[in-house]
């Protein structure tokens, strides 16, 4: 599914982002990025969407080469994961079934599609009752929620957050973190970068540490770490 | 594309159309004296022109033979003078013939000239350029035989100026106001590219194709730029209108009607409104799109 080799990312401004980073993720799994703030972990993800390029080494993304991949190509890409952000990036003048429908709207899809698909997923993250309103009217896990149903609409096989709960109280973290937990069990490969290390203990999931822009420890390869 | 998604988009464009009224009344506003003012060129244009047909056909030049002058001269030099590249007609009178026609006008009064005529002979010459008028009138004082050449030259030169002034000046205040038209719409389109970054950065992490994402941006262009449009228009109708029916320079030549030349206006001015728009929009997204990666 993704597949990091020898990959380095070095900014503009000579910021040494990534420094070498080998790493497989199959397709179905669940796992979590940690590491300190700077560490490189928003680097990796965006690797991964295509929104920085390697500076060298090569990303595979379920059989897309990205240092092949043409601009052009960039959006199909894309459709093939569902990105998950940590401000939420709802669009305010939209109700809760317009933010979900706009994703669908974006690839074309038809209006019939959009009445049958959306409730779907605001059910499958439990707001089937807020559809008409406005993201202002909800709480900070609502919201991501939505973001969330934006995300899974148009049933990618890849799920992407970079600090989902970031901007939630932690009692409601939990509960973001089950949906998503939910939705692997679905099929759906997850990767989910967190600072919360209480979290990341009580789901016991692949846990991958990047510190500096070095992998320094994968809980796959030594599974029975404790 | 699906008319839904169609739909979808147009709606987009509207609607931050609307979430940047006053950027967009104003970018409306400048795009549409710069519709005018052209427009205004384009009618003095039309005008200049037209006043140039009605002074070709009033404006002839009169040249005088000279006394010794034969008749077998005066035919020579009637043909000299049609071999002259610029002149469409020309019409020989003789002195007799002349002091006919003005006894018709002033009768007996001239009865006592009959026998000393002191009249020349007259060839009455058209032109055909009129701005080749003063290279034309050289050439024809040149010829044996000729002695003077009366015509009313102000009314010539006076119209050559004009529309030499019309062309150089109108084409450059249009460009200028073209350019200045193009940088306000690419910045109230600017305005609102920033306005919807987020809606942007989400299109793009969703998937949505870069036309997607510049669609709502043209669709804005398009309608600033054909309100601009369809405002010039009706301006410049009924002004213009105005101006023809209550004022009258000249009994005998008159400004010619919108009706003449109405076709001409609606498409330059719908086709030059909508290609400032869509230009405008292209320009500030696509600069957009490159500066943000994400
Ligand atoms: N767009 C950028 N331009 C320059 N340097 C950047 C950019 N994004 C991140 N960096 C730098 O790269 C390093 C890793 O950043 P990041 O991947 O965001 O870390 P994390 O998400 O783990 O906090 C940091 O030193 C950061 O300052
Ligand atoms: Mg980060």
């Amino acid at each position: 599914m993704i597949e990091f080799r020898d990959v380095h990312k070095t900014y503009e401004t000579g910021n040494e982002a990534l420094k070498g980073i080998d790493i497989k993720i199959e397709e179905g799994e669940f796992v979590f990025i940690v590491g300190a703030s700077g560490a490189g972990k928003s680097t990796f993800l965006k690797l991964i969407m295509r929104e920085e390029v390697a500076t060298s080494g090569e990303v595979v993304v379920s059989n897309f080469k990205l240092s092949k991949l043409k601009k052009r190509q960039i959006p199909y890409l894309r459709r093939a994961m569902g990105i998950v952000f940590q401000d939420f990036r709802l669009i305010d003048t939209m109700t809760v079934f317009d933010n979900v429908a706009f994703a669908m709207r974006v690839v074309g899809a038809s209006q019939r599609e959009i009445r049958r698909r959306v409730p779907y997923v605001l059910g499958l993250v439990g707001l089937q009752g807020k559809t008409k309103n406005f993201p202002a009217e909800l709480s900070g896990g609502e919201q991501q929620r939505v973001g969330l149903a934006r995300a899974l609409v148009n049933n990618p096989s890849l799920i992407i957050a970079d600090e989902p709960t970031g901007n939630i109280d932690p009692e409601l973290s939990y509960e973001i973190m089950e949906l998503l937990t939910e939705i692997n069990r679905r099929g759906t490969t997850v990767l989910v970068v967190t600072h919360d290390q209480e979290l990341v203990k009580s789901f016991g999931r692949r846990v991958i540490e990047i510190r500096q822009g070095l992998v320094v420890s994968d809980s796959k390869e030594v599974p029975h770490e404790i | 594309m699906r008319f839904n998604t169609f739909r979808f988009l147009v709606k987009e464009g509207v609607r931050s159309l609307r979430q940047n009224f006053f950027m967009s009344a104003a970018s409306i506003l400048v795009l549409v004296s710069c519709l005018l003012i052209t427009g205004c060129a384009y009618l003095v244009y039309e005008n200049v022109e037209h006043a140039f047909d009605w002074a070709y056909q009033q404006n002839v030049v009169v040249a005088y033979a000279k006394d010794e002058v034969t008749d077998e001269r005066a035919t020579a030099i009637k043909a000299e003078l049609e071999a002259q590249s610029n002149v469409t007609q020309v019409e020989y009178i003789s002195k007799e013939a002349l002091l006919d026609r003005y006894k018709d006008e002033f009768g007996e009064l001239l009865e006592d000239l009959q026998a000393d005529n002191p009249l020349q002979d007259a060839f009455v010459i058209s032109f055909q350029d009129l701005t080749l008028f003063d290279e034309t009138v050289s050439l024809v004082k040149t010829i044996d035989g000729i002695d003077k050449v009366d015509y009313d030259q102000a009314l010539s030169e006076t119209l050559v100026k004009v529309r030499n002034v019309v062309l150089t000046v109108g084409v450059w205040v249009i460009a200028l106001l073209l350019i200045v038209s193009l940088f306000i719409i690419a910045n109230t389109i600017k305005l609102t590219v920033y306005s919807r970054r987020r809606e942007i950065s989400i299109m793009r992490s969703v998937g949505a194709t870069q036309w997607f994402v510049r669609f709502p941006f043209m669709v804005e262009g398009i309608i600033l730029g054909s309100v601009a449009g369809a405002v010039s228009y009706g301006l410049l109708f009924g002004v213009y209108e105005i101006i023809r029916q209550n004022f009258t320079f000249s009994s005998s030549l008159e400004l010619i009607p919108f009706a003449v030349v109405w076709w001409q206006l609606l498409v330059g001015f719908l086709a030059g409104g909508m290609v400032t728009g869509i230009l405008g929009s292209t320009l500030s997204i696509g600069r957009y799109l490159k500066e943000h990666t994400e």
